[in-house]
């Protein structure tokens, strides 16, 4: 019964599977680049979600055709939306990749950790 | 053209600041155009939300409703502005006009170099349309895209100055938050996949036929919503990214990230929360619990931090953690005199905490001193500074007769008529916790001997006109109180008033 | 960043039309089919992208300084923007389209879709400009 659900809802599932990927590469991976990797593998998931609830089987895309009416148009609007989203994340991906590259320069490492470490040195401990 | 430009307002408000934002990175070598650019736009947008909030109040409380495009509701995307977001702009606007003048002859010092103003210019513009949108949108799509854009300005905005901490802090901001937006647009999708609706109204006229159909995938989203727009607002325990990033950025955009920015989110929730789920859904859910607990424990751990701060901005920066404590209190309660409460503090902190910022930022460009400790006898050098920090702090403390303190006894009657007695105790706790970490620097800056080789002096004109045009609406909005209580009010009942 | 080969950049000169034109019939079509602006953009840029990358980052900039891709992200959202406020001038609201008597054309043809086809440009423009400028601001290391 449960099997015949997952069956079904394929794409909701793989979606489930990406978001946890995602978030164990963001909240396990020490490595900045890795993160941004695996924030873009989460955003992929929700991208995924969207375009699944806008698929209707056996749909066409919604181009209007006046020689054959009465057709089945899948829902466009997430799929634009979706656009939108991937918008959103090719900017925040540029920003962020932008300012790994700062921050390398300044620590001479991407390791998140070692980051930290030599933030405290610097800082003094109050 | 008058008319044509009164009708379209609501519209006018969010396009114009985006519209020259546009035009900025042009403007390159033009410090001066753009910056007066800039204060103009930051001037049209106060006379802008003023003109709406007094319609707004003029009209009853009721709300205009624009089509973009000429689309009806469930197929366009709506702008409303109510009650809610007429307070929003006035807020934004009232915030913004300060830190413009206080940028202006100034930033360029602070972020290095004209090039990097001007960005920062564009920025701040693009921040401000995006708050302005947040304030005006009935979509909950177009509250994704305009929450990104002011996650992105944001962010650019904190890696303004050249040093590495600035770029470290932006970065761990621009990761964190962008978890955040993805569970922000997990829960969008959530809801358009079960209502069918983008807009709030449709949105939650169907979600309360159909709720009980999917119990799980609402409470998911709920979650979702709670937790990305909590990331984003930096709620308590999802706060660590905001100290650093307030500390690292240069004085106007801590001012406006830790006065409007946050807001915006936090308003973005409350929009959500109560606009579509419902009151009475919240209860359902026990959302309004954890809120109210959330709440309590941030005013309350945020300011122990607080206390243990010795960097002064660090130190207002878990005071903004602690003072969204209060707005989220007053979300988790669901009544009409706390959500009055909370949204009148949201206003009322946005300029407390401005004029707290640009006076920290002002203390150190002219002395380059970060910490507390150090701050001994400048009350007596920076005279005007510290007189709109002494301003800041006592509404922030809750003063009588300061804007902070309006807003937390509505919360505290709020919380009486809840019957949540912890809550009441956590709001009179946090205020004197406030006080704690507050008043000992302006007790350093006034009582204590200063170093006698220290040359100090307020700064220009333009920062001494902001600061003290920010302390004059805090003591505007203690004394009289009225149109900002009353917008804050009939926003409270209509939130409530959704079922 | 530089490759020194003759078949790549003898290739990429080949190529670089058909990517343009390809781009450009994206953005175009975009009112009647799928793809529109974002993706046509994204194609135009990539065009560029690729003869910067055969030929080296100064040839490149040569042939688009930053000046243009600054002026064209600019006043490309800003041409949208001021397509938005058409329909205020008409006395309907923002973005209005067949409202604000702009002929829609018959569906199905290029020249429907109205101020869509006009707004596509403008977004095409920005994006390929700013995808461009995000290349050289990776390449040349000033960020």
């Amino acid at each position: 019964m449960l099997l015949n659900k997952l069956l079904i809802n394929y794409p909701y599932f793989a979606a489930v599977i990406l978001f946890a990927v995602g978030a164990v590469i963001v909240l396990t991976r020490a490595n900045l680049i890795k993160k941004l990797i695996g924030i873009n593998i989460i955003e992929s998931a929700v991208f995924l979600m969207f375009a699944a609830a806008g698929n209707i089987r056996g749909g066409v895309p919604p181009i209007l055709d006046q020689t054959s009416p009465g057709r089945v148009y899948v829902n466009p609007l997430p799929s634009a939306l979706m656009l939108t989203g991937i918008v959103v994340s090719v900017s925040v991906s540029a920003l962020a990749l932008s300012l790994v590259y700062r921050v390398y320069k300044a620590y001479g490492t991407l390791d998140a950790r070692r980051i930290a470490e030599m933030k405290s040195e610097v800082r003094d401990r109050w | 053209m008058v008319t044509a430009i009164r009708d379209h307002l609501p519209v006018l408000v969010v396009v114009a600041p985006l519209c020259v934002s546009f035009v900025l990175p042009t403007l390159v070598r033009r410090l001066r155009l753009a910056e007066g650019l800039t204060t103009l736009i930051a001037v049209i947008g106060l006379s802008g939300a003023g003109y709406l909030a007094s319609l707004v109040l003029s009209g009853g409380g009721t709300s205009t409703v624009y089509s973009m495009g000429g689309w009806p509701a469930p197929w366009g995307v709506e702008l409303v502005v109510g009650s809610a977001a007429a307070l929003m702009l006035l807020t934004a606007a009232m915030v913004s006009l300060p830190a413009v003048l206080f940028s202006v002859n100034h930033l360029s010092q602070e972020v290095g170099s004209s090039n990097r103003a001007v960005w920062f210019y564009t920025l701040f513009l693009l921040l401000y349309g995006a708050l302005a949108g947040m304030a005006v949108t009935n979509d909950i799509f177009n509250v994704y895209v305009l929450v990104e854009v002011a996650m992105l300005s944001c962010c650019g905005m904190v890696a303004a100055r050249t040093d590495s901490r600035a770029a470290e802090s932006a970065l761990t901001y621009l990761i964190l938050v962008s978890l955040g937006s993805a569970l922000l647009l997990g829960g969008i999708g959530l809801i358009y996949i079960i209502t069918g609706h983008l807009n709030m109204g449709y949105a939650s006229q169907e979600l309360s036929r159909i709720w009980q159909d999917y119990p799980r995938v609402v409470r998911l989203a709920a979650s979702f919503f709670l937790v990305g727009l909590g990331v984003k607002s930096a709620l308590f325990p999802l706060h660590v990214w905001l100290p650093d990033a307030l500390s690292c950025a240069p004085s106007p955009a801590s001012a406006v990230l830790s006065g409007l920015a946050v807001k915006g989110y936090l308003i973005c929730l409350m929009k959500v929360l109560y606009n579509v789920f419902g009151g009475s859904l919240i209860q359902q859910l026990a959302l309004d619990k954890i809120i109210t607990v959330l709440g309590m424990a941030g005013i309350i751990a945020a300011s122990l931090f607080a206390l243990a701060q010795d960097e002064l901005k660090r130190r207002l920066a878990f005071s903004t953690v602690a003072q969204l404590g209060y707005a989220l209190l007053g979300m988790g309660l669901v009544n009409a005199s706390a959500l009055t409460g909370a949204l009148f503090y949201m206003a009322a902190h946005a300029a407390s905490t401005a004029v707290l910022f640009l006076a920290a930022g002002a203390i150190v460009t002219a002395t380059g001193k970060k910490r507390v400790s150090e701050l001994a006898g400048i009350g007596r050098k920076m005279p005007v500074t510290m007189a709109a920090f002494t301003v800041g702090s006592l509404s922030l403390a809750g003063v009588p007769l300061f804007a902070g303190f309006v807003g937390k006894w509505n919360l505290l009657l709020g919380s009486l008529e809840a019957g949540n007695w912890l809550g009441a105790a956590a709001v009179i706790v946090g205020s004197v916790l406030c006080g704690a970490y507050l008043f000992p620097v302006i007790r350093a800056a006034y009582l204590e001997p200063a170093p006698s080789d220290d040359k100090r002096q307020d700064p220009g004109w333009l920062q001494k006109l902001s600061m003290i045009l920010l302390g004059a609406a805090v003591i505007i909005l203690g004394v009289m109180p009225g149109p900002f209580l009353k917008l804050a009010r009939r926003a409270a009942v209509d939130f409530i008033a959704v079922r | 960043m530089k490759i020194r080969d003759l078949i790549l950049k003898r290739i990429t000169t080949l190529v670089l039309p058909f990517i343009q034109v390809y781009g450009f019939y994206i953005i175009f079509h975009g009112q009647i089919s799928p793809g529109g602006s974002f993706a046509g953009g994204i194609i135009v840029a990539l065009g560029y992208i690729a003869y910067a990358t055969a030929f080296g980052v100064d040839e490149g900039r040569a042939v688009v300084p930053e000046k243009v891709t600054t002026y064209a992200e600019s006043y490309g959202t800003l041409w949208y923007a001021l397509l938005g406020l058409v329909g205020i001038a008409k006395g309907v609201p923002f973005l209005a389209n067949k409202l604000a008597g702009i002929d829609v054309g018959v569906p199905g043809t290029i020249s429907s879709g109205g101020l869509i086809a006009l707004l596509s440009i403008g977004i095409g423009i920005k994006v390929a400009s700013t995808m461009v400028s995000l290349f050289f601001t990776m390449l040349e290391e000033e960020v």
